[in-house]
């Protein structure tokens, strides 16, 4: 059909098109990832959780459906959709939204989906695809584990010199860890992952109207938005440090007396105040670092 | 951009337009000239992979600009030279209403949806441009519905809707006809023509069928292999019936008809043929032939045939949102027989599905007993009952489960422990030819490919009962004489095959039997010859009989023909004179 | 074996239904009427009131205005039963854990007080977002400049969602009636378990590509409709949340809360009681 074509078109050539991810696919993977994830969590919804005692056997996610697009187009907005997803999709729309978590959920999520899927350097490697699915769960994991300590440190006078506290707070959380990383990880995370993500590489690709990965080529596109990631990261360590801070002051002072209240709430005013300069600070200077070298490239 | 007085000249000029999609091997548009004059209706025809897509996305923009590859030439649209425009900037000069237009729609309301461009364009009078699209289309009253509770037809205006809220000069629609039930089709192109003649808007259509290119277009645009054959004024090129059916675009019923028997003159409508054929008739030029003894009749219904499916008084509903049930199935009972070719018609909601996958075991009813070879279905697994009966649904990717067409054939018999399955795949495979195909995945395969592709699965299962959801949907003329044909020939392996369509065509020319259904019950049980002569029966249920039919209606032939052959059987050819 | 019945559950009329009762139950109670914007601050201001106390009078306090706000923003029965049983549930999986290494009267007063906490959230949370439907929702994102996409995000869930499940069913009834069945339920229906979560699994490689095939057209009719170009252009924006209005129903509302919590302060002033 097209062999019998004369070399020379009659028009002159105006683009050749550009090797680069283009707003609009971004904006593909983006949509992509959330409504997939969102429809894994309808899933989920559905399945009755197992509970033995304290300890969870559900499923938390299917970690293989963000794994797959971070590791087959794009891990920064297969992990901004993701996580937007399993809000909007199950939490939001099934009238079960909880504000502020539902940040800190989003937070640990893209993180979670961001260093696996650029962890994912070759999509036909195996080794990579156990990694990525481990990572997801343990960093997301990992990540709200410490959210919660924080909380009961936040929230309980002294904690720590409550009778038994500590240890039984973090053995629910280790335990939950552990189960999680088998279920979620392994068993709805690597072994699906394995099996997928290499049965969709190049047939997914051409539907978005992108060329397939090549193994261990760097994607364009995830590049500049390196900095961003380092300061999301540096800003969600900041985060758990002003805890951190709060706990190490609440130590030093001791038991506290009637005039309590006004005292902590002012001290606690400020080391919030301090933290969030120092971490808007940082995120400046990181920001400017990043705009610098982008520039030069 | 211009303002105030349009501009004179064609409001849409390519020039030696030529485009690559990146990585593709050769060009989709090669040297392109197309001109279209403002005001025109445009009817684009031409065969699967003739690049009118692409051509048509080179009008707003989206090639060059969102799907970047090599562009060479020049498209002008309204003066303006896309290269150097935008998308965005676009917008507001051409319109684009897709063929999987559900996909389009991304607000919950239609008044959101149908905003949803003003809005994003900052707009002020955002909110008089919803209210005008909306009335300029007629759908007023379902501004505040949500988008997932619209029909077909319904969702298909709020994309026009919204694309128009923009006050676009073009409009581009692409296969209306494919996705709609053939009312909702006529719907829109009636709304599409006031556009035209009223608005003065631009309608680009792209079409397969030549009944709504005769009887809509003003011009019609061929195109093949990447580059256009020839832009004709639509009774010019519908003369050319040869040259558009070696394209995939077989001529209009009547336009057939008329030519079988020797009228000249190529009628538009059903009307104009019935002129022009009572013309000829006075004139001596055709005459009727004796009445037939021999008419093929539809062949005597025993009632002792085996049945292969039963439904004793069914009932069966979907929660509604207070907890009750709503009724879709209502005191059913029917019997399907081996031998049966059944045709399951009736508006949407009328419960066609639903009686289909009752009868397939996939859903059991909450009232009555459905048998399906006289094994009552709640009895059985579906999973087990799937070996009796086979329910084909109606988007074919949705049945594409795996990699490749061989394997989604051999799922269901490798899985059982047929003997010699691959034996059995290869028959089917070759059968519905697929045989070169079979390693690729269903997805990437033509309309007409993937409903064989699904007619094989159906097949591999081995069922005495088929059941089939429009499986002549959104299908160009060709492949659904093809899927017509591959159905008519399914009698030797299949005891009974049900087909829920709106397609008449696929009524008139293959079933035996029609359950017309309305409101959950079977309205009428008949064959397609006497349900076409019931105009009592027909208009409740939004069912328009085959170009030819109406036109022997219109004549008064009896027996009413169903297909052309049929039609010109009633007519002595001039030249041979007297046929006794 | 028993005979076969209708579900109900997973159906795309399930999710359709889900989806009205999101919108339409959202008619009605406190928090409906007001302006978003001050609905999501009346919000912050109950959630963070409890980290700035260990007197537990001024918790009690907190948590019963919480509850008041509850039964003033409509919640249903139940998701207000949920609540209180998973609270009470965590309550006792602490106390136990606790009691296991060594603990006494004191841990569990400990842990009430934590739990509290994170019940006046709960309580916030669930007046606050169950009566804001999240078109409402999405509005007021965009006024509090979050990205445009994370405002899209929420009014495109609502309507890709029946498409989604319609979809997962049609693939995963594929299945269901194309593999073949386990040979038998197994211990504990272990066999019958592994079937369906391979199904699962599976369905979603069509899913995958059917989904990425209409993301395309989704995604090129976003462009088309200037999605892109609002994202650079403000008026879009000015438009959509010209309609957000911060009236003084909602000054009323947010002051009235405000006073309630510092009265809430006061008692546990005047009435202090901690822990130990």
């Amino acid at each position: 059909m097209s062999t019998t074509q004369a070399p020379e078109r009659r028009g002159a050539l105006r683009g050749i098109g550009s090797a680069r991810t283009s707003t609009p696919q971004n904006l593909m993977v983006f949509v992509l990832s959330m409504a997939l994830f969102g429809l894994a969590n309808i899933l989920l919804e559905i399945i009755p959780d197992v509970t033995i005692g304290p300890v969870d056997l559900s499923v938390a996610y299917f970690v293989f459906v963000p794994l797959t697009l971070a590791a087959l187009l794009n891990p920064f907005w297969a992990a901004l959709g993701a996580p937007l997803g399993e809000i909007v999709f199950t939490d939001l729309l099934m009238g079960d939204f909880s504000g502020l978590s539902e940040l800190e959920g989003f937070i640990q999520m893209f993180l979670a989906i961001y260093v696996a899927g650029s962890v994912v350097r070759n999509p036909r490697s195996r080794p990579q695809i156990w990694l990525g699915a481990l990572l997801i769960v343990g960093i997301d994991k990992f990540l709200s584990a410490v959210v919660d300590l924080a909380k009961v440190w936040v929230g309980v006078e002294d904690a720590e010199y409550v009778q038994g506290l500590p240890q039984s707070i973090l053995l629910l959380e280790g335990v939950g860890f552990g189960i999680d990383l088998v279920i979620s990880g392994i068993l709805f995370g690597a072994l699906p992952a394995m099996w997928l993500i290499p049965a969709l590489h190049g047939r997914i690709e051409p539907l978005l109207g992108m060329r397939p990965r090549v193994p261990g080529e760097p994607r364009p596109g995830t590049v500049p938005w390196a900095g961003w990631f380092v300061v999301v990261a540096v800003l969600a360590s900041l985060l758990s440090f002003v805890f951190a801070f709060l706990e190490a002051w609440d130590v030093s002072i001791g038991s506290v007396e009637a005039d309590f209240r006004g005292q902590y709430g002012d001290t606690f005013l400020w080391v919030s105040v301090g933290a969030l300069v120092v971490v808007l600070a940082l995120a400046a200077i990181l920001f400017s670092v990043w705009r610098r070298r982008r520039a030069d490239r | 951009m211009s303002g105030g007085i349009p501009p004179a000249g064609p409001v849409i000029e390519a020039t030696a337009l030529s485009f690559r999609y990146p990585g593709a091997g050769s060009d989709t548009l090669r040297d392109v000239d197309v001109r279209i004059e403002r005001g025109d209706f445009v009817a684009v025809v031409g065969g699967n992979g003739s690049g009118k897509t692409t051509l048509c996305k080179t009008f707003n923009g989206l090639v060059p600009h969102y799907w970047s590859g090599e562009f060479a030439g020049e498209v002008r649209v309204g003066g303006v030279d896309t290269w150097e425009s935008s998308v965005a900037e676009l917008s507001s000069v051409v319109g684009y209403v897709y063929q999987d237009f559900q996909n389009q729609l991304v607000r919950p309301t239609v008044r959101d949806e149908v905003a949803f461009g003003p809005v994003n364009f900052g707009l002020a009078d955002h909110a008089e441009r919803t209210a005008e699209a909306l009335r300029m289309v007629g759908i007023e009253h379902l501004a505040d519905r949500f988008v997932w509770q619209l029909s077909g037809g319904q969702a298909h205006l709020v994309a026009l809707a919204s694309v128009l809220a923009l006050r676009p000069e073009v409009v581009v629609v692409d296969e209306p006809v494919a996705e709609l039930d053939p009312a909702a089709a006529v719907e829109i192109y009636e709304r599409l023509t006031d556009l035209n003649r009223d608005h003065g808007i631009t309608v680009v259509t792209i079409e397969h069928h030549a009944e709504f290119v005769a009887r809509y277009a003003r011009s019609v645009l061929l195109m093949s292999d990447g580059a256009p054959v020839w832009h004709l004024p639509t009774a010019q090129a519908l003369g050319r019936a040869g040259e558009l059916a070696r394209h995939g675009i077989p001529a209009p019923q009547v336009v057939d008809g008329l030519r079988r028997i020797g009228v000249t003159g190529v009628p538009l409508s059903v009307a104009d043929a019935a002129t022009l054929v009572r013309a000829d008739q006075d004139g001596g030029v055709v005459r009727r032939a004796a009445p037939r003894a021999d008419v093929p009749d539809d062949p005597a219904r025993e009632p002792d045939r085996r049945a292969v499916a039963v439904a004793r008084e069914v009932g069966h509903g979907f929660r509604d949102v207070g907890g009750g049930l709503r009724p879709v199935i209502d005191d059913l009972s029917v019997t399907l027989r081996e031998g049966d070719r059944v045709a399951l018609v009736g508006g949407n909601g009328a419960g066609k599905t639903t009686l289909m996958r009752l009868l397939a075991g996939i859903h059991v009813p909450r009232v009555g007993t459905v048998e399906l070879d006289g094994v009552d279905t709640r009895t059985q697994r579906a999973g087990r009952l799937s070996e009796r009966a086979a329910y084909l649904a109606q988007q074919p990717e949705r049945m594409f489960l795996k990699a490749s067409v061989r394997e989604d054939v051999a799922l269901f018999p490798a899985g059982r422990h047929v003997p010699d399955v691959d034996a059995l795949v290869d028959r089917i495979l070759d059968r519905v030819r697929l045989t070169e195909h079979a390693d690729r995945d269903g997805r990437t395969l033509s309309g007409g490919q993937q409903r064989r592709a699904t007619l094989a699965i159906g097949l591999a299962m081995r069922p005495a009962l088929l059941l089939l959801d429009e499986p002549t949907a959104s299908l160009d003329v060709s492949s659904r004489d093809d899927v017509i044909a591959m159905l008519a020939d399914l009698a030797e392996d299949i005891a009974c095959t049900v087909v829920a369509t709106h397609d008449m065509h696929l009524v008139a020319e293959w079933a035996t039997r029609v359950l017309v259904l309305d409101g959950g019950r079977v309205v009428a049980d008949t064959t397609p010859r006497v349900l076409f002569a019931e105009p009592d029966v027909l208009a409740p249920a939004h069912l328009v009989p085959p170009q030819i039919t109406q036109l022997g209606l219109e004549l008064g032939l009896d027996p009413l023909p169903l297909t052309v052959e049929e039609f010109a059987a009633h007519y002595a050819p001039a030249p041979l004179g007297a046929l006794t | 074996m028993s005979l076969r019945t209708q579900h109900d559950v997973l159906s795309v009329e399930w999710i359709k239904l889900e989806l009205i009762r999101t919108a339409y139950s959202t008619r009605g109670g406190l928090f409906a009427a007001m302006d978003p914007r001050a609905v999501i601050g009346w919000y912050l201001l109950m959630a963070v009131a409890p980290w700035l106390t260990h007197n537990l009078t001024t918790l009690a306090a907190l948590f019963v205005l919480g509850a008041v706000a509850v039964a003033l923003a409509r919640v249903g029965p139940l998701v207000l039963g949920l609540f209180v049983i998973g609270l009470g549930f965590e309550l006792i999986y602490l106390a136990l854990a606790a009691t296991l290494f060594g603990g006494d009267l004191t841990t569990v007063v400990a842990l009430l007080e934590v739990t509290a906490k994170l019940g006046v959230l709960s309580l916030a949370s669930l007046a606050a977002f169950v009566s804001l439907d999240p078109e409402k929702l999405s509005d007021a994102l965009l006024a509090l400049r979050f990205p445009p996409a994370v405002a899209f995000a929420v009014s495109y869930g609502y309507r890709m969602m029946p498409i989604l499940v319609e979809e997962f069913a049609t693939v995963v009834e594929g299945y269901r009636l194309r593999q073949a069945p386990p040979a038998g339920r197994g211990l504990l229906g272990w066999r019958a378990l592994v079937h369906w979560v391979l199904i699962t699994i599976r369905a979603f490689y069509p899913i995958f590509l059917n989904t990425a095939k209409s993301v395309r057209t989704t995604v090129e009719a976003l462009e088309a409709r200037g999605f892109t170009f609002a994202t650079i252009d403000p008026r879009g924006r000015a438009i959509r949340i010209g309609s957000l209005r911060f009236g003084p129903r909602d000054a009323a509302v947010l002051a009235v809360t405000a006073l309630a919590v510092a009265c809430c302060y006061l008692v546990g002033a005047t009435w202090p009681v901690y822990r130990g």
